[in-house]
């Protein structure tokens, strides 16, 4: 009998102002949706937490210039008076100096065995309570003899665009730097040692190449024992990092900050800025064609007024009459939700694997902040649908229409 | 539902008019078991009052009561039961369906309550002489036939009262006498009680009483 009802509703239904209706809305959608996720997406990747580094440590040493090269050494270093008179600041909690290797450190590496490249290079380290993971991986015993390091995130990047690419070697994720095999060979005092290296992870906010602090100690004991361990920088832990009072001492006492969020905090600004543009213009497609839809349902009960009126007064009831009506627009509905979400995930997967071809440390995400989003405007999109047309016949009912 | 009343009930826009009526501005009762005529002259309001009863418009001034609940009361699912299963009226212009066919149309109303078998509705079709009219789109049938596929609508429902508005406008004698056979003993079956309203031609019932309008 449902289908005698609507044999007699659909009467008048205009194909073509459907169309319109449903090709805008599934335009305005997928720009809404693909604002939002591309937006998601993105983001970890201008805002990277470091997994080593709370945000309230900073970096901190002398504002190098012609003078302080040229003159003596030791202004480039701290000194105890100063560190004392960091910590003894109201905005400090703590300072920790950086250690320095005071011996020839090589190193080569190599993946599954082979050795790829060598260099020269050199460790520093700061107490282990401002590193940021499980001790358990962050210690170092003479014993044992290997070496957990942090390498900044910077020379992934090289290894990655520079290096990789034109010896025609893998490109590496963050994932997988376990499986690259380290030699470092330490050489100093007259003797030399060979030790395992292993990359325990990525620092986008240090500059250097951690170890723990146990190895420097043990190392320059060894090694270079008679070296002097003036440190060139300072890890402090403030309380709060906005707070004036650091600016205004590190720019009295010609310091400077290591800071690489400035950039990235532009970025993520105009970022944000371009996907609420996007969203606003899926948006207003979206109400456009939302208004399309209404208005051509209005019209369908409008020419259809006689036989909605005929319908209630042989006993259908409002709900019932207003059912075809609320059935097609929802449907409309979720069919232009669900095709818009497929049409994203195949934009998705497409611009995502142009991403990680150029970020190869970028996580999966997911699709959920469409999905909900999409979700969410489906069912106020319906709710108002359905509204509309009950009223609709209930103008009818009450002969108003 | 036992009565219908009327109390001093007068369409809006008699308002002020010297009414002559046995209806209007009367106290009137219609008793379930019995059937009425009322006779009117055109413009009197006699689809007027089909309306109001059937809870399609309210502009009268005085009450209409059903089984003493003023019908003013009631809800839109209050009267979409009563159209359902308690008042049934033939409408004088129809509101058949001109897009469905003749069975369509009575299935779309039998359809609420499922209360005739197709056997049953298709002997009406017979005894109507419209059997063969049965799959033909009612926008090409004769206004005649219709009216049967009207009356037919009507009754495939339950009804404590029935309203015929000018039900045989348009049949022959023969025919009237066949629809109104049909109507009374589907009346009867029911119990209902019968209001027939007429501006001429009416149907030869025996009526408990007659209103002139």
């Amino acid at each position: 009998m449902m289908s005698l009802v609507w044999k007699l509703l659909r009467q008048h239904i205009s194909i073509a102002q459907l169309a319109g209706f449903f090709f805008a809305n599934l335009f305005g959608m997928f720009i809404v949706l693909l604002g939002l996720q591309f937006y998601n997406d993105v983001k970890p990747l201008f805002s990277q937490e470091d997994g080593f580094l709370k945000p309230e440590y900073l970096i901190v040493s002398k504002r190098i210039s012609g003078v302080s090269v040229l003159g003596s050494e030791e202004s480039c270093g701290f000194s105890d008076r100063e560190v004392a008179d960091i910590s003894s600041q109201p905005f400090c909690k703590s300072v920790g100096a950086f250690t320095a290797s005071q011996y020839r450190v090589v190193c080569s590496m190599g993946v599954n065995g082979v050795a790829q490249f060598g260099t020269d290079m050199f460790f520093e380290s700061v107490p282990d309570r401002f590193v940021d993971t499980e001790l358990s991986n962050w210690t170092f015993s003479p014993e044992d003899g290997t070496i957990p390091i942090i390498l900044p995130r910077t020379y992934l990047a090289i290894y990655n665009f520079g290096f990789a690419q034109s010896q025609s070697l893998p490109k590496m994720s963050e994932g997988i730097v376990g499986m690259i095999d380290m030699l470092v060979v330490l050489r100093g005092n007259g003797q030399e040692q060979r030790l395992k290296g292993k990359i325990i992870g990525f620092s986008s906010r240090l500059n250097t190449i951690l170890v723990p602090e146990s190895f420097i100690q043990w190392s320059n004991a060894k090694f270079a024992p008679e070296a002097d361990l003036t440190p060139n920088r300072l890890i402090v832990e403030v309380k709060n990092p906005t707070d004036d009072a650091i600016v205004q001492y590190i720019n009295e006492h010609n310091l400077e900050l290591e800071d690489d969020k400035l950039d990235a905090g532009k970025a993520t600004y105009f970022l944000r800025i371009v996907t609420v543009l996007v969203m606003c213009v899926g948006m207003l497609i979206s109400i456009l064609s939302f208004y399309i839809l209404m208005l051509s349902i209005y019209l369908l009960v409008q020419k259809n007024t006689e036989k909605l009126r005929n319908l209630l007064l042989i006993g259908y009831s409002p709900v019932r009459v207003s059912l075809p009506y609320q059935i097609l627009t929802v449907g409309m509905n979720g069919v232009v939700l669900l095709l818009s979400l497929l049409i994203l995930y195949v934009v998705r997967s497409y611009y995502m694997d142009r991403l990680w071809v150029m970020f190869p440390q970028m996580q999966d995400g997911s699709l959920w902040p469409a999905l909900c989003l999409g979700l969410c405007l489906f069912l106020i999109v319906s709710t108002i649908n359905i509204v509309a047309v009950r009223n609709r016949v209930m103008k009818i009912w009450n002969r108003k229409e | 539902m036992d009565k219908i009343e009327l109390q001093n009930t007068l369409p809006c826009v008699f308002e002020g008019r010297e009414v002559q009526s046995e209806i209007w501005l009367q106290d009137v009762t219609f008793q379930k078991g019995e059937t009425y005529l009322v006779e009117a002259n055109s413009g009197t309001g006699k689809s007027s009052l089909c309306s109001y009863i059937i809870g399609y418009r309210k502009d009268y001034l005085g009450n209409i009561y059903f089984d003493g609940k003023d019908i003013r009361q009631h809800s839109v699912s209050d009267w979409t039961n009563i159209r359902k299963q308690t008042l049934s009226l033939l409408f004088q212009e129809l509101r058949l369906f001109p897009e469905l066919t003749a069975m369509e149309n009575i299935d779309i109303k039998n359809g609420l309550t499922n209360h005739k078998s197709r056997k049953e509705i298709l002997a009406w079709f017979e005894r109507l002489g419209i059997a063969d009219k049965q799959d033909a789109k009612i926008g090409r049938m004769s206004f005649g036939q219709q009216q049967r596929v009207a009356m037919i609508r009507a009754l495939v429902q339950p009804f404590d009262f029935l309203m015929v508005d000018e039900p045989i406008s348009h049949l022959d004698d023969n025919n009237s006498r066949i629809m109104a056979e049909i109507m009374m003993e589907e009346a009867q079956r029911q119990g209902a009680g019968v209001i027939v309203t007429s501006i001429g031609k009416h149907m030869e019932l025996p009526y408990t009483k007659t209103f002139r309008l």
